[in-house]
């Protein structure tokens, strides 16, 4: 499977946590943080109420919320952001109908060889539009996403919001015909993970992670399936698709893997509807971190994905 | 001991895991050559879609590639075509050479069917097979290009759904009336319609392509009605049939494919084998791969001196298109002594149907759930008996308890944007806005919204709403249904039809939960004419929904004959339509002429297959049907009027006709039957009508919901007015509010009552509803106002008229 | 109209409408001929217990049939009445084959005897 996620060092996000509700607060579940021992110091030390910060934003505002530039922002772990080297963050609310139960934000740093993007797109008139997006240096690609429209059922981000799954597509710019595929294949992006991010009353948004061979956002994905409508009463998931720059394809369709509640940090995710982050290696994959993301729809949790770096 | 010789024609799937199985068994007792058309090995073709969607890349769908090949000692001739096979040398030749052979193993598979038009050749036009294929259409998807997809079954759609997301404009024609018809019925082709035009699919059922339109490359798509759709690229995806030109060459016995005993030998050569979908064993071919995997074990089996016997499986279908949840398995199709058991939910998208044929179930068809899918193929496998769990069987295999079909699951899945009272302009949200602001009840909630304070046709869905939401809280009244199918009644019915846009049947059996597949002779004449009066442009009128006169265009007697009546505009003849009507009933032995209350000549005792004929004559004297059949515009009954009477106020005879030209043709939930009188004296007995005028002095007195049926009743007054041109627009105001709110079989003046005439009276008041109403009258009679005497004396459908077959004459040699 | 195996062609299966009839004349009488909306093809006697009415005029749901005269429904499959009446018309074997509609000579031949 190399050529299509390359085993490198340097990485998209450097740090992703977990923020989950506590009487009202919002305090610190888990995260990966890297090196970085003072940010994560901070972290730990640190809670949001509902509005404050960029996690209790995103849960009051019911939306993910893409931030560039922390100074003079409501961000509020600015100075120890600045010493981490980091630049910007997304913090995506996971909701369960209108039950609110975490918030995941990933954080990035700057600089000229940090390529790839995470994107928040939002239906307007029966559109898709670029609501903002982290691109690091893919600023050529930046400029085309903010001048591109998906209508329903066209490219990543349509196809996600038409199909109500996450997908993942693979080859964005590689002689492929990419809705933005010139771009993405001179931005040197391969493979995209998009998925529905549902807010209460009904509105969805669509969250993509586009990942590029020199700084992959992660060498490893998977989308797992957890509809009663595909696996019956049972808590379970079956993986519908995956790609590991290890092991190549993860997807078999004589063979479906099927996971149960409780079972690995997806089954974690699985069971209690909230996100999780792991860097213990062997829960990883032999990665050295793992993020969980359950998606809620139709007052059940449908979908996890799951991606390694 | 030297190795055996095995040559293979063929490097797809069933090839590749006969060679797995060959080399897993004895690595070293073969050697083997392996020919391929295309330049490449063993790959996963039925992930191609998926490759093609940008889901899966080339990579991750190669099953053997060369250094397998390689490891195994194959010796690989790919991207060379075999040109000939000389079974009495044993050997075959390839483009580049002979080799000979030991035995010889045919695994040719399958060519696209491409339908014989023109423009078939032309560049842009691709079939959808093999990568180069895929390659083809993925090289074709530049933003803002049109693709134009021939058949919507398996392979269609897969590649309608791929070449949509890589951003193409896509439009789906389909032949038959639902999408995968082989594979699934009406209503899961319904719900799989609807998902891909979720995804901005273009799908068109009932539509044959004529031409590929083109200049030098491919330019559009021509169908048989005319329409023409834009295209830059075609994909032809109508079915499969088994490449076997090779084999005939061969001379080797070939039917629909190379004919195969249950140990894959030909039927012709006992060295010679045959592999896949170039297969024909027991009058069956094979498209789906789980057979194809079947017959390479056995063919290994075979080979390898064992016994093995392939036999024939009930196959399961799924569609690869990535938010589409279908199954089907096994026969739904065809037999007899069969039970349906059939599971709706309308909220959740979700269809599921059983086939229950004695003590076992014979097949299955699911939409939007499909996780009891593989356990439901299972019993249909082992042909199981499930007497025991057959009242829960749709539950599946964790069914616990089970929970009942929820009535008002068609309510509780209406959107809060959903339209619930028309007259007030309520939605669903604000009902459900003030149930939680405490008005708990209907009158409180009629108080708060309005909603169903007007007509009241909406009370029993208001009712149902404030059930969903307040749960348990609250009982509502039990109203009569439809019919055994559903529990919802007629008015909910056409406040949902609107509501929620159904268009369709499968549509209504769907949203609306339909107990049974396709409803019975109660609902479906109801279901037919709710849809055709309120999406005229949208709906097809079905005909297999009508009772008898409807669908044959005349009365059926009680011997099994039929009354034709022609039109007599207000009840105005000549001598030359006299004459006509005459010879007609001579030449077609017509039993009895009788002239009817309503002014018309009626001829009784018409035989079926004299219809169309019978028509042509009168259409030929310048007369269409009288539509004397039809809940529909029956006769303006007039009077003489100012022309001959010296009463006569006003020219009735010449409004009549008037009238009668206007409202001809249309369909409406009972029939309709108009007078119109020239003074009070009231010869045209216009004041017991569906609408009478009653012309005087200083205008028109318009009056509504008379009967001289089993119920007597004077008309109610709905208005007065001065000129001949409002009273036009105030009786069609009228008629298309009767033909929009009305129960299917009340007559207007059953109507009025439930409704209120004030309500009638109050909504016609308003000019801009009038006039709106007669805007949607005209609409509909774009549609519906045609001579269906004049249709029917076609060629085509004067044969629908005559037996289909008359074996009396057979017999009789 | 070709003879096959004791089987009759009596026309295309496209001819008689989905969810609709065709009338078959035989020497036995009148045969309905029925498709239903799963594509299933029934025979039965064409004629309504009650009061004769011609059953391929009726409405075609399930696999059932309502006769136009008085709306009694009969089984394409066993030919019983439904409901609270009883009787029972004649069935003939019919099946479909590439599209064509074959009738059981046999069938129709016993029934013409009796």
């Amino acid at each position: 499977m190399a050529g299509v996620i390359a085993q490198t060092d340097p990485t998209f996000v450097e740090v992703a946590e977990v923020w989950v509700p506590e009487e009202g607060r919002l305090v610190l579940a888990g995260g990966s943080y890297g090196a970085l021992d003072a940010f994560a110091e901070t972290s730990r030390g640190t809670s949001f109420g509902r509005g404050e910060g960029l996690p209790g934003k995103a849960w009051a505002e019911a939306r993910p919320v893409v931030l560039k530039g922390f100074d003079g922002s409501y961000f509020r772990r600015t100075e120890a952001a600045k010493a981490a080297g980091l630049t910007s963050a997304v913090a995506v609310p996971v909701f369960a109908g209108s039950a609110f139960k975490a918030v995941l934000v990933v954080l990035c740093g700057d600089g000229p060889e940090r390529i790839g993007a995470i994107e928040v797109w939002e239906e307007r008139d029966g559109v898709l539009h670029l609501d903002d997006g982290y691109y690091g240096a893919a600023r050529h690609f930046e400029w085309v996403s903010q001048h591109t429209q998906f209508p329903k059922g066209q490219g990543l981000v349509g196809g996600v919001w038409a199909a109500r799954t996450p997908i993942l597509m693979r080859d964005l710019g590689s002689g492929y015909r990419f809705v933005r595929a010139e771009s993405a294949g001179k931005a040197g992006l391969t493979t995209g993970l998009g998925l529905p991010v549902p807010a209460p009353g009904g509105k969805t948004y669509v969250l993509t992670l586009l990942s590029a061979l020199g700084t992959p956002i992660a060498r490893r994905f998977e989308i797992w399936d957890a509809r009663a409508a595909r696996v019956g009463a049972a808590r379970e998931a079956i993986l519908i698709d995956g790609i590991c720059a290890r092991e190549g394809a993860l997807w078999d369709d004589e063979d479906e893997r099927r996971t149960t509640a409780w079972k690995g940090v997806v089954g974690r995710v699985l069971g209690s509807g909230v996100p999780a982050v792991e860097t213990n290696e062997q829960a990883a994959h032999g990665y050295s971190s793992v993020v969980a993301l359950p998606i809620h729809q139709g007052g059940e949790l449908s979908h996890v994905v799951a991606w390694y770096c | 001991m030297p190795k055996e010789k095995l040559v293979i024609v063929g490097a797809g799937m069933a090839s590749g895991r006969l060679l797995e199985h060959l080399f897993e068994a004895e690595p070293d007792r073969f050697e083997v050559t392996v020919f391929n058309a295309e330049p490449r090995g063993c790959y996963n073709r039925i992930m191609l879609s998926p490759v093609l969607s940008g889901e899966k890349s080339w990579s991750e769908i190669v099953t053997h590639d060369d250094a397998w090949y390689a490891a195994k000692g194959v010796t690989c001739r790919f991207g060379e075509k075999v040109v000939a096979i000389d079974r009495a040398r044993k050997t075959v030749s390839g483009e580049r050479g002979e080799v000979p052979y030991d035995r010889l193993v045919i695994a040719t598979g399958s060519s696209p069917f491409i339908i014989p038009v023109p423009g078939r050749d032309l560049p842009g036009v691709v079939s959808y097979r093999d990568l180069d294929d895929t390659n083809a259409m993925i090289e074709a998807c530049k933003p803002g290009a049109r693709a134009v997809v021939i058949g919507g079954g398996l392979l269609g759609l897969e590649a309608a759904a791929g070449l949509r997301l890589r951003g193409m404009e896509v439009t789906v024609l389909h032949l038959s009336g639902h999408l995968m018809e082989r594979q699934i019925d009406a209503s899961a082709g319904y719900l799989l319609k609807q998902d891909l035009e979720r995804r901005g699919i273009d799908v068109r059922l009932k539509a044959s392509t004529a031409e590929i339109l083109g200049e030098g490359r491919v330019e559009g798509v021509r169908l048989i009605d005319d329409t023409e759709i834009p295209a830059d690229l075609v994909v032809m995806a109508v079915g499969i049939r088994p490449s076997t030109a090779l084999a005939a060459a061969a001379t080797l016995e070939v039917g629909r494919g190379i004919l195969v005993d249950a140990q894959m030998r030909s039927a012709t050569d006992p060295e010679v084998f045959a592999l896949g979908e170039c297969v024909e064993f027991e009058g069956a071919v094979f498209g789906l791969v789980a057979p194809l995997y079947d017959q390479a074990k056995v063919l290994a089996k075979t080979l390898l001196g064992e016994d093995d016997t392939f036999v024939l499986r009930e196959l399961s279908t799924k569609l690869k298109v990535t938010g589409c949840d279908l199954f089907s398995a096994g026969d739904f199709a065809e037999g007899e002594g069969r039970e349906d058991v059939v599971f709706r939910d309308p909220a959740r998208g979700v269809y599921k149907r059983l086939v229950i044929e004695g003590d076992r179930l014979i097949g299955a068809v699911m939409y939007g759930d499909t996780a009891d899918g593989g356990w439901f193929h299972g019993l249909i496998k082992d042909r199981a008996d499930v007497s025991e769990m057959r009242e829960t069987l749709i539950f599946g295999p964790a069914f616990q308890g089970g929970e009942p079909l929820d009535p008002t699951a068609a309510v509780a899945a209406l959107q809060p944007e959903a339209e619930i009272c028309g007259c007030n302009g309520v939605c669903k949200g604000s009902i459900v806005e003030a149930i939680g602001a405490g008005a708990t009840d209907l009158g409180a909630v009629r108080a708060k919204t309005k909603a169903s304070a007007s007509c009241g046709t909406c009370t029993g869905l208001v009712e149902q709403i404030l059930a969903v939401t307040m749960g348990g809280d609250y009982a509502a009244p039990k109203a009569q249904p439809v019919c055994g199918c559903t529990d919802i009644t007629h008015e909910d019915l056409r406040r949902l039809i609107k509501a929620q846009e159904l268009k369709s049947q499968p549509a209504v059996w769907q949203e609306l939960g339909w107990r049974t597949p396709n409803g019975c002779h109660v609902c479906r004449p109801a279901v037919n004419y709710y849809l055709l009066a309120d999406w005229p442009l949208d709906y097809t009128d079905d005909p297999q929904s009508r009772f008898v006169n409807e669908r044959n265009h005349a009365n059926i007697q009680k011997d099994g004959s039929y009354s034709v009546m022609p039109r007599m505009w207000g009840g105005i003849t000549t001598p030359d339509e006299l004459r006509a009507i005459a010879d007609a009933a001579d030449r077609y032995g017509v039993p009895t002429v009788k002239v009817t209350g309503g002014q018309r000549i009626d001829l009784l005792g018409v035989k079926k297959e004299d219809l169309p004929a019978i028509w042509g004559d009168l259409n030929a004297a310048g007369m269409v049907s009288g539509h004397g059949y039809t809940k529909g515009l029956r006769t303006v009954k007039t009077c003489v009027g100012t022309d001959w009477c010296r009463f006569g106020t006003q020219d009735s005879t010449g409004l009549g006709i008037r009238l009668e030209k206007m409202l001809w043709g249309s369909w409406t939930p009972h029939k309709v039957k108009l007078g119109v009188s020239g003074c009070p004296r009231n010869c045209a007995e216009a004041t017991c009508k569906d609408v009478g005028i009653i012309c005087v002095d200083s205008g028109f007195e318009i009056g509504v919901s008379g009967a001289a049926g089993m119920d007597v009743k004077e008309v109610e007054r709905l208005a007065k007015v001065a000129t001949e041109d409002e009273v036009v627009e105030w009786v069609v105001a009228f008629v298309q509010l009767y033909r929009e709110h009305a129960k299917y079989l009340d007559r207007p003046y059953k109507w009025t009552a439930k409704v209120g005439m004030d309500w009638v009276r109050e909504t016609l008041a308003d000019a801009a509803t009038r006039a709106d109403l007669n805007h949607r009258f005209a609409i509909s009679q774009s549609v519906y106002q045609r001579d269906p005497w004049a249709e029917r004396t076609e060629e085509q459908q004067k044969r629908r008229y005559l037996p289909l077959a008359d074996l009396t004459l057979e017999a009789a040699e | 109209m070709t003879r096959d195996m004791g089987w009759i062609d009596i026309g295309a299966l496209d001819d008689v409408p989905l969810r609709g009839a065709r009338l078959v004349k035989s020497r036995a009488g009148c045969i309905a001929v029925f498709r239903t909306g799963e594509n299933e093809v029934f025979a039965t006697s064409n004629t309504c217990l009650h009061r004769g009415g011609p059953l391929s005029e009726g409405i075609v749901h399930d696999r059932k049939v309502t006769c136009p005269l008085h709306n009694h429904v009969y089984s394409l499959e066993t030919g019983e009445v439904q409901g609270a009446d009883s009787g029972r018309i004649a069935t003939y074997p019919i099946r479909i084959e590439n599209g064509r509609l074959l009738l059981e000579a046999a069938a129709i031949a016993k029934a013409d005897a009796a």
